[in-house]
């Protein structure tokens, strides 16, 4: 069993440390490589046969970033209407404050046990951990929720969580915590294990926890989009149902779901639509919970506002196309990414939500292909983003007392008092070649450097230095056609 | 600890000093929605038939049952159909056509049924709202005839009774017949499904594992299919 990775941004390790260890298990990257090829493969397919696709991004970008420009208004629009539909609507100022809120909710319900639908935002808060101690049980009821809960895992995908996992992983956790130990591997023997270690579950729980896809300032009503019918067991069977929504999530009207739920659908599991949408108002008499609360969390989100570079980051709908496409969470998978949102959307918003105090390795874990804009359903510019927050973070260094001492620094530096001296740049080139030479392969390729130089042929090669630099032979040049 | 209403306040301050004052103005607001981009398709352009058409392929994609019917032999093709199941026990929203009710089966009517007698039935019968061609989607309002959220997700087996001048085209053809939003709405796309292991399509987890749909012709035409 490989160790519980930490996905807390304040304590995981830097990008490039954790990635290694995941470079080095091949049996992960395996499965990573393998589903998103499927999710990839299914998008694409579906967006082709979409003849307004690009119009429907269009809208729906203009939609969400409409939103985040008229943020204040459209809450309290939506406060409103869903108190007037019998909600209950908390403000959380962050992770701490909605914990708690949720706890009070549940001592109040004198509830020790809770069913959840898959949120990334309670994962976000750190909510099972909190709910845990304090005595309250809770049960994850999305399958691939289930596996990371049982396995004691964390999830590496926004959309797909165990995706890491292969079946006779899945197997093995499910025969050791459900007692089955003539299951199969066989996925639908897998989900019907499920569906059974369940059932009771649903019925009895009378306390559910969900997240939110969107909210709807119009009518205060919730929409949760989801595949297995586990959202919608715990939608409709408890008595209580606590919603824990990020404040970005809300759109202005019911009617604009006709873009987002199309847009969603087909860049999140490559479908024409996902098996269930659910959308329910506050209280509906003699159906469903009779005690709905909303808790809307800022935890971060509104200093995000603040930049308006990065205030497209709050446009994500949480599809996860950009991860499936995206080159290097293809090799890595989430856990690299030490934080609940992985791949390139995580890597901009982990920073951000921290408010820049951690994952500043995040925004340099990306090529900058630009593969994740071409898919974000929303038009988020994540490269432009990724650009601004390395801004940031080097600012945040420089302003740090011990720079001085940074390796690259004094590099930079070096470099600068060589570079702008002609006599010095050409003797430390002449000093390079006869440095580097005995480096130099037959092949004239460096393959392996000491030191500092090591951090680049660890991972490639280098070419090494030409035997005549471009001034010399410029030189040579106009001195034979003389 | 600070109570609810100092962080709703803070949270509502960070969010106006960062953001445009227009926020505060409803009609400067309502002026911006309306010249929000929307150019995407709306209506569709294909005829009754072939909307029918594609409706019906698009659920056997799903594995979904289809049989198309006639408004007067509706009650036959629905029996035929409860027989065909080999299921005994149902459930049905309080609104369904009397006629609709099979004889010689167990009916539990929802009247508010307690979950557990739900839980036990092994079908039910149900009317729909709308249903969207291009994606195969059934939805329901949860009106007297559709049922309750419960009643559509406990029982294994779902029968649903879609009239043909109910199937629209597109997505947004639908909002165009929400003249008011609806306060409860379940969107069906096939049965419950999940690929969480290995992208494995997995029908039934947790919502009913079979669909069938009775397609009543009630805008003429002949059926498409038998």
């Amino acid at each position: 069993m490989t160790p519980r990775p930490e996905l807390d941004p304040a304590l995981a390790p830097p990008f490039p440390v954790a990635a290694l260890n995941i470079l080095r298990n091949p049996q992960l990257r395996k499965n990573v490589a393998h589903a998103t090829d499927i999710i990839q493969a299914k998008r694409a397919r579906l967006v082709a046969e979409k003849k307004d696709w690009q119009q429907l991004r269009s809208a729906a970008s203009e939609i969400r970033a409409h939103v985040l420009e008229n943020l204040g208004a459209y809450l309290e629009k939506f406060e409103n209407r869903c108190i007037a539909a019998g909600g209950i609507v908390h403000w959380a100022a962050d992770a701490a404050e909605a914990r708690q809120i949720i706890l009070d909710i549940l001592r109040e319900e004198k509830a020790d046990e809770v069913i959840k639908i898959k949120t990334m935002t309670s994962a976000e808060i750190q909510l099972n951990p909190f709910l845990e101690a304090a005595g309250a049980r809770t049960y994850e009821t999305d399958l691939a929720e289930i596996i990371l809960q049982l396995g004691n895992d964390e999830p590496s995908h926004i959309v797909v969580p165990a995706l890491h996992v292969n079946r006779s992983q899945v197997r093995d956790i499910f025969a050791r915590t459900m007692g089955l130990p003539n299951l199969s591997d066989d996925p639908h023997a897998l989900a019907d294990a499920a569906r059974n270690y369940l059932r009771r579950k649903f019925l009895d729980i009378p306390t559910a926890i969900s997240g939110a896809n969107f909210l709807i300032a119009e009518t205060g009503a919730v929409a949760i989009v989801e595949s297995e019918g586990n959202g919608r067991m715990c939608l409709t069977l408890p008595r209580t149902l606590i919603t824990l929504a990020g404040i970005e999530k809300v759109v202005p009207r019911f009617r604009d779901l006709e873009v987002m739920l199309q847009v969603l659908a087909r860049s999140a599991t490559g479908e024409r639509m996902n098996p269930y949408n659910s959308l329910w108002t506050g209280v509906t008499a003699g159906d469903g919970p009779q005690r709905f609360h909303v808790i809307l969390l800022d935890n971060g989100r509104s200093s995000i506002l603040t930049r308006p570079v990065e205030r497209q980051t709050l446009k994500c709908i949480r599809c996860a196309a950009c991860m499936n496409a995206c080159p290097v969470y293809r090799q890595t998978g989430g856990h690299a990414y030490g934080s609940v949102y992985p791949g390139p959307i995580g890597a901009i918003l982990t920073p951000q939500l921290t408010q820049m105090h951690h994952a500043q390795s995040l925004p340099y874990a990306s090529s900058l292909c630009g593969a994740c804009y071409e898919v974000c359903p929303v038009k988020i510019n994540i490269p432009e983003v990724l650009i601004d927050l390395r801004a940031q973070v080097t600012d945040q260094e420089r302003r740090r007392l011990n720079r001085f001492l940074d390796p690259i620094y004094l590099g930079m530096k070096i470099a600068n008092f060589l570079f702008s001296r002609a006599w010095l740049f050409h003797a430390a080139q002449s000093f390079g070649r006869i440095g580097l030479a005995i480096f130099t392969g037959k092949d004239g390729w460096i393959h392996a450097l000491p030191g500092l130089g090591a951090k680049w042929t660890q991972t490639r090669d280098l070419r090494g230095l030409p035997s005549q630099t471009f001034h010399s032979w410029w030189d040579d040049r106009a001195r034979e056609a003389k | 600890m600070t109570a609810k209403i100092p962080s709703r306040r803070a949270i509502l301050d960070r969010i106006r000093i960062a953001t445009q004052p227009t926020a505060d103005n409803p009609v400067l607001l309502a002026g911006a929605y309306a010249i929000l981009p929307r150019t995407y398709i709306r209506t569709g352009h294909l005829s009754a038939e072939a909307r029918i058409a594609l409706m019906i392929e698009r659920l056997r994609e799903f594995d979904a049952e289809v049989v198309e019917t006639s408004p007067e032999s509706l009650p036959a093709a629905i029996a035929a159909q409860l027989v065909a199941s080999g299921k005994h026990t149902f459930v049905a929203p309080p609104g369904l056509p009397p006629e609709w009710l099979a004889p010689g089966l167990d009916w539990k009517i929802d009247k508010g049924l307690p979950t557990s007698e739900i839980e036990r039935a092994e079908g039910v019968v149900t009317a729909a709202f709308c249903a969207v061609a291009d994606s195969g989607t059934i939805i329901l309002h949860h009106s007297i005839a559709e049922g309750r959220r419960v009643l559509t997700l406990l029982p294994d087996w779902h029968l649903c009774i879609l009239r043909s001048s109910q199937i629209v085209e597109t997505l947004p053809e639908y909002f165009d017949r929400c003249p008011q939003p609806p306060a409860l709405v379940t969107t069906i796309s096939g049965p419950s499904a999940t690929a969480d292991i290995e992208m494995t399509r997995i029908k039934g987890v947790h919502g009913p594992r079979f669909l069938h749909v009775i397609l009543v012709r009630d805008q003429g035409g002949q059926p498409i299919v038998h």
